[in-house]
């Protein structure tokens, strides 16, 4: 018997054109302390270039332009790029080029999908306002457990100059381990655990290595999963840094409170606490509050409002151990944008 | 004694995963391509569906857990158009599952052949959620059904030729059910043939097509965007000048604004089911129809 196919129909929208997007961040900011306290920058168009290569392979890259709030100028980078292969066997999936890396739940995320507006003290501190990315592999393996999620992830990178690591001169990469584990509570509640090991060069040309470990709690209704939903999101570092004459052990978290209250809002409360990777002396701690506003899928708006105290004088803070700063964003896409991790 | 049942044990074991071994795996994506690939795949399938019958498919959360199904599913089948476009495509890569990628022959998008309503001559996001191929909620027309039933089949027989012959006798049943509930269900709505209706969202139009009624307008000013004061003031007078005696929403909707237009006018609202399993009694895809029908003759008269 010969197999039916259905009559095929003329589809608008067919094209060989990959995903394309732009997503605007517009920031307004004040800043308690100098003389300087109001800002309004344009703070990135992020750039979005989202196909499927082949039938072994998608490739995702992200181009972004920034601006330099103290001068107003812009620069340019390849936030990341990278292809995904998509038929290896054994549930593996190799990943190259570069990209940001396998790193808790704030990391892997670009900035305009998180429901605050500053990076919490901790991720900046110990891995700066990008993060960690880098240039190279990403091994992902789906482990066998039938009971529960379990992913592993391996990567080995030229890593992105940041506060932890610096790029090696020598042949010392950047190597990242992550387990991911995820359970679903109830239908309506889920509970996931990462486990992240990192080891690199670093700014005494000696090796740091950083444990983290992060875990969310998410309930969202499963019926009325647009309306309401809570995530309490916790992430802590724990760096061991080896100096030429010391090695020190720093710690940095922050604890979020995310609740939707109704279609369109959101509120988020978080607690940072951080060191520096390299003075345990130093202290941040701080709290914020954010209001957000969604639109719809393409549009939001956010208002945060956050106060920190620190026990060292920084001159970029004018020098001032307490200070509050408030900030205003405004984030809008426009084309095709994939859809950001659970 | 002891070592008969030890013996049995095993061999139940045994011919229990030799059973497993053979069955074709199947993740849906919603809860009627579910029911429609069980009554086509009979026990030579299981079936896991990622969305419950009373969640909007749209907005379905993609959840590390369902990628273990997908890791291990030998045939997908999607809604496809770009109903699932927030998660779908997500999942699919994270199952680094080479069967069910978009092109293989474990990869079934159930629209394949179905006469598309409302495609857009241009795309304009001023007009709401809009979607690019035309109104994805195709399989609340139970004709449809008989399209989605032939590419399911058709799927299934790529991956498993040798049971062709079972899986295009169980299509034939299934056609030949979807036409005689048809006749039932012609005839209890051809008293309401141009009735006036409210619609919350805009997802009914395969079905009012097939069954003869009239959505007017809709609570959302525009797909996607929640009823505002002045669309229910606007809702409110059609509802008065047209003597409209029903408002029909989904169960992922809550009722807070139609209840308000119901108050104001005496309009019923109903909440219909947009799957199988919205409702405990919906068990399968003709019930989805049963069910939906009875409710709105009985709110029409």
């Amino acid at each position: 018997m010969q197999q039916q196919t259905p009559p095929q129909q003329q589809r608008v929208a067919a094209s060989a054109n990959p995903d394309i997007s732009v997503i605007g961040d517009f920031r307004g900011l004040y800043r308690s302390y100098g003389s300087h306290n109001f800002d309004a920058v344009f703070n990135e168009a992020e750039f979005s270039f989202q196909s499927v290569v082949d039938p072994y392979a998608r490739a995702d890259f992200f181009y972004s332009v920034v601006e330099d709030a103290a001068t107003g100028e812009f620069s340019s980078e390849i936030e990341e790029g990278y292809l995904t292969t998509l038929s290896l066997p054994a549930h593996l999936q190799l990943k190259a080029g570069r990209f940001k890396q396998q790193l808790g739940r704030v990391n892997p995320i670009h900035a305009h999908a998180l429901p605050f507006v500053d990076m919490p003290d901790a991720y900046v501190n110990f891995f700066g306002e990008e993060g960690l990315k880098g240039d190279g592999v990403s091994l992902i393996w789906l482990l066998p457990n039938h009971t529960f999620f379990q992913e592993l992830t391996v990567e080995a990178t030229n890593v992105g100059e940041n506060p932890s690591f610096e790029r090696s001169a020598k042949n010392n990469f950047l190597y990242l381990a992550h387990l991911k584990n995820f359970w679903d509570i109830s239908d309506n509640a889920t509970l996931e655990l990462g486990l992240t090991g990192m080891s690199g060069e670093n700014l005494a040309k000696k090796i740091t290595n950083i444990g983290a470990v992060d875990l969310t709690y998410k309930w969202k209704p499963v019926r009325y999963n647009t309306y309401k939903s809570v995530t309490f999101q916790n992430e802590l570092y724990y760096s061991q840094a080896t100096l030429d004459s010391s090695t020190v052990n720093a710690i940095g978290f922050y604890s979020l409170l995310n609740i939707q209250v109704a279609k369109r809002w959101f509120l988020a409360g978080r607690f940072d606490y951080s060191n520096n990777p390299y003075s345990e002396k130093f202290l941040q701690e701080s709290g914020s509050l954010t209001l957000g506003w969604y639109a719809t899928e393409f549009q939001k708006i956010e208002l945060e409002g956050k106060y920190t105290t620190m026990n060292e004088a920084l001159p970029e803070n004018s020098n001032e151990k307490e200070f509050a700063l408030a900030y205003l964003r405004w984030i809008f896409l426009i084309g095709s944008h994939g859809a950001h991790q659970y | 004694m002891k070592s008969k049942i030890i013996l049995t044990i095993i061999t139940v074991i045994v011919s229990a995963k030799i059973s497993l071994a053979g069955t074709i795996h199947v993740v849906t994506t919603t809860q009627d391509t579910k029911s429609i690939a069980e009554l086509i795949g009979g026990n030579k399938i299981d079936v896991f569906a990622i969305a419950t019958g009373y969640q909007n498919p749209h907005f379905v959360d993609p959840k590390p857990s369902y990628i273990i199904k997908l890791s291990n599913a030998d045939l997908y089948v999607t809604l496809g158009l770009d109903l699932e476009a927030g998660w779908s495509p997500s999942l699919l890569t994270s199952s680094k599952n080479k069967k069910i990628q978009k092109g293989s022959d474990g990869y079934v998008d159930a629209s394949v052949g179905v006469s598309l309503q409302q495609v857009p001559s241009s795309i304009n996001r001023a007009e709401g959620d809009i979607h690019i191929y035309g109104n994805p909620h195709y399989w609340l027309d139970p004709l449809n059904g008989k399209t989605i039933a032939r590419n399911i089949c058709n799927g299934l027989e790529k991956i498993s030729s040798e049971n062709k012959d079972f899986f295009e006798a169980n299509l034939k049943i299934f056609y030949a059910q979807v036409d005689m509930k048809m006749k039932t269900w012609n005839a209890a709505m051809t008293s309401f043939k141009g009735a006036k209706v409210i619609a919350y969202h805009n997802e009914w139009c395969y079905f009012e097509s097939r069954f003869g009624f009239k959505i007017v307008d809709f609570m959302e000013p525009k797909p996607g965007i929640p009823p505002t004061p002045s669309q229910l003031v606007k809702i409110i007078k059609e509802v008065q000048e047209n003597n409209i005696k029903v408002i029909i929403t989904s169960p992922y909707f809550t009722a807070s604004s139609s209840d308000v237009v119901s108050k104001q006018t005496g309009a019923k609202t109903l909440v219909l089911a947009t799957s199988v399993g919205a409702f405990e009694s919906i068990k399968n895809y003709y019930d989805l129809f049963d069910y939906n029908i009875k409710l709105l003759t009985a709110g029409l008269k």
